[in-house]
């Protein structure tokens, strides 16, 4: 089978999940990796530069990273090329003529094991598929994107401050997320600095960033971010199913909660029943302690 | 300015969703539908544009069984003016949905078509690029808010560290991650008025629109893994759990 990665880069470097597609489409077939040059994402010069070169190379599958940016070029070139499109798949194979695959549904409440006819183009989730650690780095190939196709006028990056540059939150190998028992904003240091103790990424809950506490770009769960850590933190967070949606995949989960019958404690690995305010200094401390030692 | 949304009824968010007697499908017997959540955004986001300027009409449509009628009631509750349905009972391919979608603006003309950023029982977020691909419209994904100007929107898009802001002359379409304000409840006024409005009803078949396309085939569905019963730190000094926790991780997860 021939395949086509699309890679995406962050500052310099291919994102860790476009390594993990590489990986992946060599044991999959005949891999090629391409990256679109561009100022900035937007999908018209995207797709159309992506179209044209699946057009030349005819691959049977394209795959990209379930990105935010991904997700959006992925669906819009499927429809374009008239091909088939999974999103946020989580297991591909070959099978037969076709592709057998495993993405979530509702919300994450069930897996999904599809059929998929080629060729088709697959968005894969950050973190699903494994990374040798050393494998070569892939051989990119760089085309341009179609600036004749815009349609689109940018106007303005609006950055927010926020407390320095963290790992993104769908990527991360550890996340901490803080829900409504903080409080309040100002006591996100707890949550910043247990995090960097783990050297993971800041998430919270819907509470949180409808009470404009964080940014929504933070938020876990059914209408926020899908994450598949190897650790994650849950810091005042009552475990509402919609919260759970979005992170009862990660590997391991650690819940702190003041109240002992909190559904969150239902899917934790480690519960401690505890005041925040008491536990996560301490906690954070004695991160600081075994990491070193 | 017109503003259409196209909107999915899916499984409420509160509904512990489990797998059918088929093993392909979810148990739909007794569970509460609802709007799609990111298609709630996006007709808040609308109906919040009409709060500044009442000029402005808000309509919802969907394509879907006839149940899906009181997701569009809900939608009219909430102050949409107007909706509509083509009926679709059996599965059509995503693509056939858009151009189904793609017949119903090139009749209602809106300046801003609206999506979810993806309908929360799918979860594929193709609906939207897919039907600005059918117009031959530009797309801007994912947005939080929608300042329309004179010919024009200008679409927010959150991405990491900001926003980036594009213009679009209309019409044009985007997917909505979340509105400004959270969806307004239907007010008691307007449950009474949506009970009056006529929602006009198409077969699908009705549209004429070409109805080929891939389709995914659903093999087989289960629960995700059920986690095991984990371990309750309790009852200590919080240094104390603190340690115990710490060495834990390290030594029995590994994740340390
Ligand atoms: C359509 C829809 C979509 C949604 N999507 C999402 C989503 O994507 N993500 C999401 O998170 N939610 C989502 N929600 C909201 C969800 O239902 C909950 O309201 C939300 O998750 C609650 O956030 P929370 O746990 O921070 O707050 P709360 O439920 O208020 O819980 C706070 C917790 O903190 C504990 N606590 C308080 N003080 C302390 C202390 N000092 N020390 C320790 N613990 C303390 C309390 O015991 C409590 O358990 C959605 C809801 C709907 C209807
Ligand atoms: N059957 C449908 N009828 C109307 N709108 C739909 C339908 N399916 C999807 N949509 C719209 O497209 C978005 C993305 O859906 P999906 O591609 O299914 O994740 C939804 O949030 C809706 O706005």
């Amino acid at each position: 089978m021939k395949v086509l990665v699309v890679a995406e880069r962050k500052g310099t470097e291919l994102r860790r999940v476009s390594l993990e597609l590489a990986a992946k489409a060599t044991q999959l077939g005949d891999a090629s990796v391409v990256e679109i040059g561009g100022e900035r994402y937007s999908p018209l010069p995207f797709v159309s530069a992506l179209a044209k070169k699946v057009q030349a190379d005819a691959p049977d599958l394209v795959l990209l990273g379930a990105t935010q940016n991904g997700r959006d070029l992925g669906a819009r070139l499927a429809a374009r090329l008239g091909r088939a499109y999974a999103a946020d798949v989580t297991e591909i194979a070959a099978q037969g003529g076709s592709l057998e695959i495993t993405r979530p549904m509702y919300a994450g409440k069930v897996r999904a094991r599809m059929r998929v006819p080629l060729p088709a183009v697959v968005s894969i989730r950050p973190g699903a598929m494994r990374l040798r650690e050393g494998a070569p780095a892939p051989q990119v190939t760089k085309i341009e994107a179609d600036a004749a196709a815009e349609k689109l006028t940018f106007t303005k990056f609006a950055a927010v401050a926020s407390g320095g540059k963290r790992v993104s939150l769908a990527e991360a190998r550890v996340v901490v997320s803080g829900g409504r028992g903080l409080k309040g904003p100002e006591h996100w240091n707890l949550v910043e600095e247990l995090a960097d103790a783990l050297g993971g990424a800041v998430g919270a809950s819907r509470a949180v960033t409808d009470a404009g506490w964080r940014p929504n770009e933070e938020q876990v769960g059914q209408t926020g971010k899908t994450v598949t850590p190897d650790l994650y933190v849950a810091l005042g967070i009552s475990g509402a199913i919609q919260h759970l949606a979005g992170m009862t995949s990660s590997k391991v989960i650690v819940a702190v909660n003041k109240d002992p019958d909190a559904d969150i404690f239902k899917v934790a690995d480690y519960g401690v029943v505890a005041d925040v305010f008491e536990f996560v200094p301490a906690f954070t401390e004695a991160v600081k302690k075994v990491r070193s030692t | 300015m017109k503003i259409l949304i196209p909107l999915k009824q899916v499984p409420d968010s509160t509904v512990r969703v489990s797998v059918a007697p088929d093993g392909k499908s979810i148990k739909t017997e007794g569970i509460t539908w609802s709007i799609s959540p990111y298609d709630e955004y996006a007709i808040e986001m609308a109906l919040e544009r009409k709060d500044d300027d009442p000029s402005t009409v808000v309509s919802v449509v969907t394509v879907g069984p006839a149940r899906s009628r009181d997701a569009l009631r809900q939608a009219l509750a909430m102050g949409c003016d107007d909706a509509s349905i083509v009926i679709a009972d059996e599965a059509i391919p995503p693509v056939a949905i858009a151009r189904a979608l793609a017949k119903v603006i090139e009749d209602a003309k809106p300046d801003l078509v609206l999506c979810g950023k993806q309908a929360s029982d799918d979860d594929q977020g193709f609906i939207g690029p897919a039907l600005a691909e059918v117009l031959g419209w530009p797309h801007v994904a994912t947005i939080t808010k929608a300042v329309p100007a004179d010919g024009s929107v200008e679409l927010w898009r959150e991405v990491e560290g900001g926003h980036e802001v594009w213009t679009a002359r209309l019409p044009a379409l985007a997917t909505v991650h979340k509105s400004e304000k959270e969806p307004r409840y239907p007010s008691l006024p307007g449950i009474m008025k949506a009970k009056k409005k006529e929602i006009p009803e198409r077969p699908f078949t009705a549209l004429g629109v070409d109805s080929s396309g891939p389709m995914l085939e659903v093999l087989s569905m289960e629960p995700p893994p059920a986690r095991g019963a984990g371990k309750i730190l309790k009852d200590g000094d919080p240094r104390h759990l603190a340690d115990q926790l710490a060495t834990a991780l390290r030594d029995e997860a590994k994740v340390l």
